[in-house]
């Protein structure tokens, strides 16, 4: 054995280990002082923004971001570049400085979702977070506001159920419907309207699609549909033709919960195996009304008819006063202002903003800001797609549309037929903090009263 | 032919142990809340993640990849038998919920390693890449154990108290389940079983012609490197109060491996030198957006992070550990120019884990 590999032998544990703190230190000097800086900015009221830029939805990073900068930018701050996360500069809400401490990237998964918040909250001081875009985040994310009674949380674009409904954290809100209100008036539509009597549900195997697809079998069956199968793919299937033969031939329509790419492979093994769409016996959820998707499948999906809180064909005023406020600043941003991940993530800092000016700046008293916030109401351009008002567990109530995938002038299109005029998260005591999650089995087929059951108003942009 | 290290010691090296040992335990006072509370807790449990791996292919020559979902299966069974949100939450008091995840972990881990350890090579790395992948759609298809959107909000022991409002506690526990780890391997090493693990690693079929038990010993090594997953499982689930099978995804196994190859994968310690470098970098790269994200596109950590394990992997397939010792012993060549060279002991102890920074020559990975 040689002297030198004698020598490389020793003491090769302990100096590698010595590095450990010497590192530390230099990144804590650092971290402290982002401290200073910050507090150099004075009673600035600090914003943090998550949402998700890797992942199946990283997409949707910079529609988030410009959702949320343009209240903002429409109080004075200037937007720094037209990407909107490279941030705005001298924001002021009721003459009280805002700073935008930092823009959080999770790649939805609730894991990094609640790290991102932690190091948003934790390390960069923020008072208020705006986030998370997917479900699972929210749940976890106001799972983490329990622990921060202090810090106030509005949430960004994420529909799971069990967010306001059932962890009720009384320091996070909710601006906008959750998924299972997405499909509120559909299942009524369906069986008033289309005709059907049964149906069979397939969707995703996750929490989204159960949530989506339950909004769907709560409303059908409570105006007395029944709902025969429900076929729940794995999630990342590439191969349906197994479940697609699961459907039966003799049910009146099929509710599709499938999203994303998933749902592209399943229109052309549907249609190999089934033929054809017919436009009265399909329904989908708001993963069809994706324009991405739509440019793909519109074409063989011509008639079918989805539902969501947004109607991009609008041509309302306010909804015309909102597409242009982001339009001067983000003209990419305002071809999707109709989104949900612009839109809800601009009715979260809208409100925001409005509560703040109602205490004229002064948000030291949490509980207060928190008790004025609960009690904001969106209308106008403020919430362009249905007045928003804000229920006991901090969750919205607002309209919901029902739309129909039609031939427009740059290809498929949809346009929106009618609206349910205000749609609360429990479907009129359907959904409580006590009934199971929706899941595979989950909302049982049952009868019941909902309040909008033949409620819904026809409506027609003249699209 | 192994010895621990304390008997190799040398004065620089007790100050830097001794330095090393003073900024961990005073780390709640020298560090922000954020900085220790967040960071390094968390860099803590998924160093030992990576020990687990790292064990087994230091001491066993297996790169296995099936650490994460023995992780998930300790993790997921100590959070439904807990009070929590989502799962079955049988409320059990959460030491019992700790013994029986880590022993039904172990039970797993020796099944896995049953089945994995009569492989070699690549089919040794698919079988176990097809274990970890197994428990994640395992949890995610049952969503009896895994909850609508995970299990959340896990009763935490008492001990442990509020972990955002005084991240100190779980701290000196996750410090002192590594420090235990560590040791118990190091240990471990030197025990007849540890030598016999390590003479399968340089030559099974000598140590099978000389009567000994392959794949048992290899057996068993997974079943301990399943109480270090455990506890390391058991620490993230107390650390996020929550697990969901994004927690042991296949993003997840991969983050291990990085860990395991960024730090050293020959290594112990290596681990945790990962495992912080990954945690410091993860957070400080979110937080130097926009800045990264304008040059990087949306996927800037994935992009850093590859970009940072490459410039590694080429410069040191020794990991950051292999580069420390490369830089020292040049340091120490040139010294050695200027003034007599000191007599080292001959034939002296060898560590038990010398595979130099040479990832090529280790076996086990034919």
């Amino acid at each position: 054995m040689s002297e030198h590999h004698e020598r490389k032998r020793r003491r090769r544990l302990l100096p590698a280990l010595a590095l450990i703190p010497v590192l530390a230190l230099v990144i804590a000097g650092c971290g402290d002082d982002d401290d200073d800086d910050s507090e150099a900015g004075g009673d600035a009221i600090k914003v943090g923004f998550l949402s998700t830029c890797e992942g199946a939805f990283g997409a949707f990073y910079e529609a988030t971001a410009g959702g949320f900068n343009v209240p903002l930018i429409n109080r004075g701050a200037e937007a720094v570049s037209d990407v909107p996360s490279d941030g705005i500069e001298g924001g002021e809400i009721a003459g009280q400085p805002v700073e935008v401490v930092g823009y959080g990237c999770s790649d939805e998964t609730p894991d990094v979702a609640v790290q991102e918040a932690r190091r948003l909250i934790e390390q960069e001081d923020a008072d208020i977070l705006i986030g998370p875009l997917s479900g699972d985040e929210g749940i976890a994310i106001a799972n983490y506001a329990l622990e921060q009674p202090d810090k106030t949380f509005i949430n960004g674009a994420s529909g799971a159920q069990d967010t306001t409904l059932k962890v009720q954290a009384p320091n996070f809100f909710r601006f906008h419907t959750d998924g299972a209100q997405w499909s509120a008036g559909v299942g009524d539509f369906a069986y008033n309207e289309l005709g059907w009597r049964t149906a069979a549900v397939i969707g995703d195997d996750y929490s989204f699609p159960y949530t989506s697809v339950g909004g769907f079998i709560a409303d059908f069956c409570a105006v007395g549909g029944d709902v025969v199968e429900r076929i729940w793919p794995p999630l990342g299937e590439t191969d349906y033709s197994s479940f697609i033969a699961q459907i039966p031939d003799n049910v009146d329509g099929v509710y599709l919960g499938i999203g994303g790419e998933g749902l592209i492979a399943f229109v052309e093994q549907y249609i190999e195996q089934k033929g054809a769409f017919k436009p009265d016996e399909v329904i989908g959820n708001l993963f069809v009304d994706d324009p991405l998707v739509l440019e793909e499948i519109g074409n063989r999906m011509l008639g079918v008819h989805t539902s969501g809180n947004t109607a991009g064909d609008s041509t309302e005023p306010q909804v015309e006063e909102y597409v242009a406020e982001i339009d001067a600043v983000y003209p990419e941003v305002a071809e999707a202002a109709a989104s949900v991940f612009v839109y809800h993530y601009y009715t979260a800092v809208e409100a925001m903003a409005q509560a703040i000016e109602e205490l004229d700046g002064d948000i030291s008293d949490t509980q207060e800001f928190h008790e004025v916030l609960a009690g904001i109401e969106l209308s106008g351009s403020d919430a362009a797609y249905g007045d928003v008002r804000l229920d006991d567990n901090r969750q919205a109530i607002s309209d919901n549309y029902i739309k129909q995938v039609v031939e427009g002038p740059k290809g498929p299109t949809v346009q929106t037929i009618a609206r349910i005029p205000e749609v609360d998260q429990t479907f009129g005591g359907l959904f409580t903090p006590e009934t199971p999650a929706p899941d595979r089995q989950n909302p049982e087929c049952a009868e019941a009263d909902l309040p909008w059951a033949g409620q819904a108003e026809p409506v027609d942009f003249g699209g | 032919m192994s010895v621990a290290p304390a008997a190799r010691m040398t004065p620089l090296g007790w100050l830097g142990v001794a330095l090393l040992a003073l900024v961990l335990l005073l780390a709640p006072l020298i560090f922000s809340d954020f900085f220790y509370g967040v960071l390094l807790t968390k860099a803590l449990w998924l160093g030992l993640v990576a020990m687990s791996l790292i064990f087994l292919s230091s001491y066993g020559g297996m790169v296995s990849l099936a650490q994460v979902g023995v992780f998930g299966v300790a993790g997921f069974i100590m959070a439904n038998l807990v009070a929590a949100d989502g799962g079955l939450s049988v409320e059990l008091a959460p030491w019992i919920a700790v013994v029986i995840a880590i022993a039904a972990a172990v039970a797993v881990g020796l099944i896995f390693g049953a089945i994995a350890a009569r492989s070699e090579g690549i089919y040794f790395l698919m079988i176990t890449l097809a274990f970890g992948v197994m428990v994640f759609y395992f949890f995610g298809q049952v969503t009896q154990l895994s909850g609508h959107g995970g299990v959340n909000n896990v009763e935490l022991p008492g001990i442990i108290g509020n972990a955002v409002s005084d991240p100190a506690p779980l701290y000196y526990i996750s410090l002192g389940v590594a420090v235990a780890a560590f040791l118990a391997v190091r240990y471990l090493g030197t025990t007849p079983f540890g030598l016999s693990l390590q003479g399968i690693r340089d030559d099974p079929t000598r140590m099978r012609a000389l009567g000994y038990n392959v794949a048992l010993h290899r057996t068993l090594a997974f079943g301990a490197a399943a109480v270090i997953a455990a506890a390391a499982a058991i620490l993230s689930v107390w650390y996020n109060r929550r697990i969901d099978p994004g927690s042991v995804s296949l993003g997840q196994v991969i983050d291990v491996l990085v860990i395991a190859v960024i730090g050293g994968l020959y290594r112990l310690h290596g681990a945790w030198v990962g495992a912080l470098a990954f945690v410091l970098l993860d957070n400080y790269s979110r937080s130097w957006t926009p800045e990264i994200g304008s040059v990087l596109g949306a996927d800037r950590f994935n992009t850093l992070l590859g970009l940072i394990f490459l410039a590694i992997v080429l410069i040191s397939p020794g990991g950051l550990v292999g580069a420390w010792e490369q830089a020292r012993d040049r340091i120490r060549a040139a010294f050695r120019g200027r003034r007599a060279p000191p007599s080292g002991p001959v034939g002296g102890p060898q560590e038990p884990i010398d595979r130099g920074n040479r990832v090529a020559d280790q076996p086990g990975l034919p």
